[in-house]
Parts: structure tokens; C-alpha cells; sequence
């Protein structure tokens, strides 16, 4: 017998990274099947077959990457189990899904080895990486292959370009059980089904997968900021509901911002987080050409997490309690200036008192 | 899972640690050879603040001065006492009836009671006119390995609770912590030897681990609370001390025993023992039937979240040991940090394990100091949450000694 100093027989609680990884990757494929099932219905055999293709083809090229760069570190002992490969195929099931239907083989191939490689492995692999591998590769593609994307979608307006025509005077009608099956041809394959989207989203939070906190926040500040700018344009409810159930948002909320490893750590800076977010969310989709601006702000939301997790020095009930009061605040007045915005009442305004100063 | 409670007074030698966590010189004043009597000053130990005397536990021979492990896995002098199982005493000075507070310091520190010590928040005793608040912790260990039933608080009650009134005698207010979900006969034996003493109780619940104490101390202090909770005018006490304050006085000497938990799956049984102050763990051991045959054994000395790990079994019961677990070791790797930061939700203290574990990894000590790393109470639960099961406590603590 031998006595061993290495580790104190510690109870941990049951929770497990492993288990919640898992559960993460067990959720992305069944959201997966449902949309490649949804395509079928919605689009045409053809768009779902090469749907199908995508995300094959996403998966093998991550996991051969992974492979390949673990050969060259000479650390392939962790690929004996199928938990090695579970990051990957996440990643790659994210890719896949956030693009068209009729994306381009050799776009989703450079999609997936950039966000493999330059947005992940060379940050230190799975823990270390900055942003979101898989929204740099999906990044990467929209930025590059604007082109290819565009006629891969085809003449066909999303429920948020159709809402932004509205409010400069074309009149379009939005079906709220459309929007919820996700029977419309949007600009990704996997993010068109809010139902499928809200019960994954559920199933992790009760899981405690994803941060409760940081999913609620954004969503609240979604809702909020979209209501006040609908107000603004004399939509009402109506406008916030779109806005919620479409988009990338409800996606971005269950797989993509709630991302522990690039989110923050603290109880204020994952406030802070989610709502800055959601207000880059809103202004890109109210002010900007590019109507899914959500990928921007979440990679913006990820560059300023090392900056946020330094700021903080110590978290107590009262600092939270700050925090969500000025949250709520700085959502309210950003709600309150991009609907001013959107309906140029400040321009005129600045316009004026400039020619007056003058 | 414990079967017995155990008796273990009359071991054939006893190793005393001079030097411990706090003391860090001694003088010893008896030479090996000389016959000592039980309760005989055979060294005194000291820091720069205070000289605190060390007495025999047993009647015998000094036999030899010897370096060897304490339990606190360092290797420091042991006086090692032959008993003579004679029990000779020296004479005591007892007090009966009400004993004012003066007094009560006074015989606590020339006991040797100066520290009194509560999973990592400490308070100096120095029942000064500053100490206002008393607060006794009366949870039994309630924790997945060590389970005890209250059999200690009902056999030693009427000490506890007189431990408790001569603490908080005069105008102290005392809070006693008790589970709401106790059994009702010690709860009974202690309200009622407590009598019409003025005190309040809190009830918790400590099934949940959520450092259930700091949170309600706070909450009554009503400001920042520090490590030494004299600085708030706050004694925290557990019903072992509140026993050890009734014995110096009523009996003219700290208790000779300690009560201590043996458990764990690496020997044949587990018990509550009663044990001479002194003991080696091997000779507890041996009582207990030897152990399993297994082959990582793994001995950790104290809480199961903040305890230290031992590299042997010949380190000898002292006072401040309260349970030793024997179980084999089971591996369970550590994953990487995914900063999920549930550590820094769950941190009574309110500081941020998880930022300080990574300023530790890059060695940034201004940034470790900004974090008040020193604030840390090392309660361990920053461990527990973790989900890659990293040992985030051990992180934080080298962090902290950077810091002082």
C-alpha cells in the first residue's frame, strides 16, 4: 500500500464539462436533422441533399484538421475517445447551419479550416481561443463569398429584410405560425425554426448547459430595445416579436453567445456582455446594410471579454444590482436613440443646430 | 456509515507537535529522562504576538526529542511521552459558579487557548471590551464522508452550553447555528441545559453547500468582514470549543482528549473515537481492524473542502485535528478550464476564484493583489462547483501566499 498526496478526496457536485459538451453536441445534432428535415419540406430535394453534403463535409474536414494538427503535436492520445472529436463536430454543425442551403462546397471547406485552425488551434486549442471559432469561419465566408452567398439564397427577402423595407414604405405580411415552423427560406439552413430553436434552448437551460444569465439578459434586452424602436415606428408588438423569432437570434442565443470559454466569468461582466450584444444586434439591424449583424456583435461582444474580465476586482449582490440597474438603463436609452434614429428625427434636429451655430 | 463511538485513552506514547501553523519557535522545559505528570507545562511555543504553554497528555517518561511529521505534513520536533498509564495529575485550580470575563481570558490563555479556529475564519481571542457578537456553530459535520450523528452534543451538552454562557456573558449577543433539520433529542438537551440564558438561534440548512456561515455572520455584522473576525467584534466558536472553555475552568485544564472522526472506504471500519492528544494514527488505525487491501491510499486530515493531504499515517491526533478520512484514490482527471465562472458566483467572500487562478498561471502579482486574493477564507467551495473538477482552491492559495 502506498500513500498519495495528489488530489483530496473532494465531492464535487455532479456537474461535469464533458457532460455539458456532450449535451451541447447531442442538442446540435437534433437541431440539425430537424432543419435538414425542414429543408425538404420548405426548399427542394435538391437544396436539402446539399444540405446534407454541408454538413458531412464540414464535420469530416474539422475532425481531419484536429486530427492532423494533434499528429503534428504529437498528442493524439485524446482522439482515442470519441470525446475528442466532440468540439469539432460542434463547431462544424455551426458552421454548416449558418449558412444557405445552396452554399458552395469549397466556401464551407475554407469556412470550416479557418475557424478550425487560425481562429482555434492556434490560440491553444478548446479553453484558450478568443472568438467564437465558428462565427469567424462563418464571418469569413459572408465577408469573401458575399457574392456566391447572395445568388445561394436567392431573390428571396428574409423576414428581417422584408421588416426593414417596412419602415421605408412597402408593405409586407408576416404569418406568426411561418416564422415559428420556420416555413420560409431564410439565410441560414439552421436557423429558421424558432419552435425547434425555443425547446433546445429550454432543454439547456434546464441542463444548465448554457448561462441562464447571460442568455435571459440578451433576450430581455432584445424584447426591450425592439418594442421601444416599434414604437417609434408605430409597429408595436409586432416588431419585436419578428425581430425575436428571427434572424439569428434565438440561434445565437442557444449555441453561440451563452459559449462559456469566450464569454466572461463574473456575475456584472456577463450582464454587460449580453447586453452590449444585443444593442450592437439592434443598431446593425436598424441602421446598418447588413440586416444579420448579430455575427459582427457577438465577435465584438468576444473581443471585449479579456477587457471586461480585468476591469472586474471582486463581485457582491449589491455591485450585481448596480449592474442590472444600469443595464437596464443604457438599454432603454439605446432603445429610445436608434428608434429616433430610425425614423431620422435626429438628423434634421443636428442638422438644424448646425446651420443655426453656423 | 459510522457503527460506534469509541474510547481510545491510553495509547503507550504520545508524540506532541512543539511547533504548528501559528507557533513557529518553541523552548522545551523538561529534558528526555524526567518523569512528567498529566497536565504538566512541558514546552512553550511561540510567535511574535504570543508564548502559549504545551502540556502532557499522559503521566511517564520523556523519552527522546525526535523530527518527525505533523498534520500538517511538515516535518517539525515531537517531544514523544512514554505513559505510564498511571494517570498522575498535577493539582488544578477550579472555579465554580459565575466567573467573570476577566478571569475566563485569563485562564483561557494560560491554557493555551488563544486561537479559536472555524474552517479557515479565525478569531483571535481577546475578549475585549471590542467583542460584542458571539456565534457558535453547532452543525455536526454534515458532509458526504463524514456523517456523524449528534452523539457528541449529547453527551458533553451541558458543557456546550455552559461553554457558551460564560463566552457570552455580559451585554454579548450570541447567535447559535443549529440545522433545521437536526434530530430533535440533542437540540432538546441543549435548549434546555441553556435554560433562560438570552440567545438566538439561527436556523440553516446545511445539506446545501453554499458557505452557509459567512453569509449569515455577514448578515448580521452588517459590514465587510475580514479573516479575523475580532476585527468585527465577532467570536465564532464551534460546540468542541465551547466544551474545551467549560473544561479549563471547571476542571482546571483543557481537555486531554480529542474528539475526532475516523472514516473512509481504506480501513476495515469507520468510528467516532475519543482520543488522547498525542496519539499517531496508526495506533487508531490498529484499533479499527488495520486496512483494506487496497493500493493508493489517500489520508486527508480535516474538511473535506479545505483538509491537507498526508503522505503517511504516523503524524499524531492534535488538537485542531477534527475527522481524517482514509479512502483509496480514486483519479478523476482535470479538464480545462471552460470559465464558466460558477466558482466566482459561489464565493462567499465575493472575490473571483476563477480571475485569480488565471493571474496565478501568469504569475501577475499586481493583478493577484488588486483581486484581494487576501480576502480569501478558504472555505473550498470554489472546488466544489467546479465542473472540470479542477482543484481551484489550492490555485487560490498559492495566490495568497504571494500576497503576504
Amino acid at each position: 500500500m502506498e500513500f498519495t498526496t495528489k488530489k483530496a478526496p473532494i465531492v464535487n457536485n455532479s456537474s461535469r464539462s464533458y457532460k455539458r459538451s456532450l449535451l451541447l453536441h447531442f442538442t446540435l445534432i437534433f437541431v440539425t436533422l430537424v432543419s435538414l428535415g425542414l429543408q425538404f419540406y420548405v426548399n427542394s430535394l435538391e437544396n436539402a441533399f446539399n444540405a446534407l453534403v454541408m454538413v458531412v463535409v464540414s464535420v469530416i474536414v474539422a475532425m481531419t484538421l484536429e486530427l492532423f494538427y494533434a499528429l503534428g503535436e504529437k498528442n493524439v492520445r485524446k482522439f482515442e475517445q470519441y470525446k475528442g472529436f466532440v468540439e469539432p463536430i460542434n463547431i462544424a454543425l455551426i458552421i454548416a447551419l449558418l449558412l444557405p442551403a445552396a452554399t458552395p462546397i469549397f466556401v464551407l471547406i475554407l469556412a470550416t479550416v479557418i475557424a478550425i485552425y487560425p481562429a482555434k488551434l492556434v490560440y491553444g486549442g478548446s479553453g484558450y481561443y478568443i472568438f467564437n471559432p465558428a462565427l469567424v469561419g462563418v464571418l469569413f465566408a459572408q465577408i469573401s463569398f458575399k457574392e456566391a452567398l447572395t445568388t445561394a439564397v436567392g431573390d428571396n427577402l428574409t423576414p428581417l429584410m422584408m421588416l426593414k423595407e417596412t419602415m421605408y414604405g412597402t408593405t409586407h405580411n408576416f404569418d406568426l405560425l411561418q416564422l415559428l415552423t420556420g416555413n420560409y427560406i431564410g439565410l441560414a439552413i439552421g436557423t429558421t425554426c424558432a419552435l425547434l430553436l425555443i425547446v433546445s434552448l429550454v432543454y439547456l437551460c434546464i441542463s444548465k448547459v448554457v448561462d441562464l444569465k447571460i442568455v435571459f439578459t440578451f433576450l430581455l434586452s432584445m424584447a426591450l430595445m425592439s418594442l421601444i424602436i416599434g414604437w417609434f415606428n408605430g409597429y408595436w408588438i409586432n416588431f419585436m416579436i419578428v425581430n425575436l423569432l428571427t434572424g439569428f437570434t434565438l440561434f445565437a442565443a442557444t449555441f453561440l453567445i451563452s459559449d462559456s470559454v469566450t464569454s466572461p466569468t463574473s456575475r456584472e461582466t456577463k450582464i454587460l456582455y449580453a447586453v452590449i450584444i444585443a444593442l450592437m444586434t439592434m443598431a446593425v439591424r436598424v441602421l446598418g446594410n447588413q440586416v444579420e449583424g448579430i455575427v459582427f456583435a457577438i465577435l465584438l461582444g468576444n473581443m471585449l471579454t479579456p477587457w471586461m474580465n480585468r476591469t472586474v476586482k471582486r463581485s457582491s449582490k449589491k455591485s450585481f444590482l448596480t449592474t442590472i440597474a444600469v443595464a437596464l438603463v443604457i438599454v432603454i436609452l439605446a432603445g429610445v436613440g436608434l428608434g429616433l434614429l430610425s425614423q431620422n428625427m435626429i438628423y434634421p434636429e443636428l442638422t438644424n443646430i448646425m446651420e443655426v451655430l453656423s | 456509515m459510522l457503527t460506534e463511538y469509541k474510547k481510545l485513552l491510553s495509547p503507550n506514547k504520545v508524540h506532541l507537535p512543539l511547533t504548528d501553523s501559528f507557533y513557529k519557535i518553541a523552548t522545551a522545559v523538561v529534558k528526555a529522562g524526567e518523569k512528567v505528570l498529566r497536565g504538566q507545562i512541558i514546552a512553550y511555543k511561540e510567535n511574535d504576538l504570543v508564548k502559549t504553554p504545551i502540556f502532557s497528555t499522559v503521566s511517564g517518561t520523556v523519552v527522546e526529542f525526535k523530527q518527525m511529521r505533523d498534520r500538517y505534513n511538515k516535518i517539525v520536533d515531537h517531544i514523544i511521552i512514554e505513559n505510564d498509564k498511571q494517570n498522575e495529575d498535577v493539582e488544578y485550580k477550579t472555579f465554580d459558579g459565575e466567573v467573570p470575563t476577566s478571569v475566563v481570558i485569563s485562564q483561557l490563555t494560560k491554557h493555551g487557548v488563544n486561537i479559536l479556529d472555524v474552517d479557515g475564519i479565525y478569531t483571535s481571542l481577546k475578549l475585549d471590551s471590542s467583542i460584542n457578537k458571539v456565534f457558535v456553530n453547532i452543525i455536526n459535520v454534515n458532509e458526504p464522508f463524514i456523517s456523524t450523528d449528534y452523539s457528541y452534543l449529547l453527551e458533553y451538552a451541558k458543557e456546550v452550553a455552559d461553554g457558551i454562557k460564560l463566552l457570552g456573558q455580559g451585554k454579548k449577543e450570541v447567535h447559535v447555528i443549529l440545522d433545521k433539520y437536526m434530530p430533535a433529542e440533542p437540540k432538546e438537551a441543549l435548549i434546555e441545559n441553556l435554560g433562560d440564558f438570552d440567545y438566538k438561534l439561527i436556523l440553516v440548512n446545511s445539506s446545501k453547500v453554499s458557505g452557509y456561515d459567512y453569509s449569515e455572520i455577514k448578515k448580521i455584522v452588517k459590514e465587510k468582514i475580514t479573516n479575523d473576525l475580532h476585527d468585527n467584534g465577532v467570536i465564532y466558536i464551534t460546540a468542541e470549543t465551547c466544551k474545551v472553555v467549560s473544561d479549563v475552568l471547571r476542571k482546571g485544564h483543557a481537555p486531554f482528549e480529542r474528539h475526532i472522526l475516523v472514516t473512509g472506504d481504506g480501513v476495515k471500519d469507520n468510528a467516532e473515537f475519543e482520543v488522547t492528544v498525542g496519539t499517531p494514527l496508526y495506533y487508531v488505525v490498529e484499533d479499527l481492524g488495520g486496512y483494506q487491501d487496497i493500493e493508493n491510499m489517500n489520508v486527508h486530515v480535516g474538511d473535506y473542502l479545505t483538509g491537507v493531504q498526508l503522505s503517511d499515517d504516523t503524524f499524531s491526533i492534535t488538537e485542531t485535528v477534527d475527522a481524517v478520512d482514509l479512502s483509496e484514490f480514486h483519479e478523476e482527471p482535470e479538464e480545462i478550464c471552460i470559465k464558466c465562472g460558477e466558482c466566482n458566483d459561489v464565493c462567499p467572500a465575493g472575490i473571483l476564484p476563477q480571475n485569480i487562478m488565471d493571474a496565478e498561471l501568469r504569475e501577475l502579482n499586481l493583478r493577484i493583489v488588486d483581486l484581494h486574493t487576501d480576502e480569501c477564507i478558504e472555505c473550498g467551495l470554489c472546488s466544489y462547483v467546479c465542473p472540470s473538477k479542477i482543484n481551484v482552491l489550492e490555485w487560490v492559495r498559492r495566490a495568497k501566499r504571494r500576497t503576504n
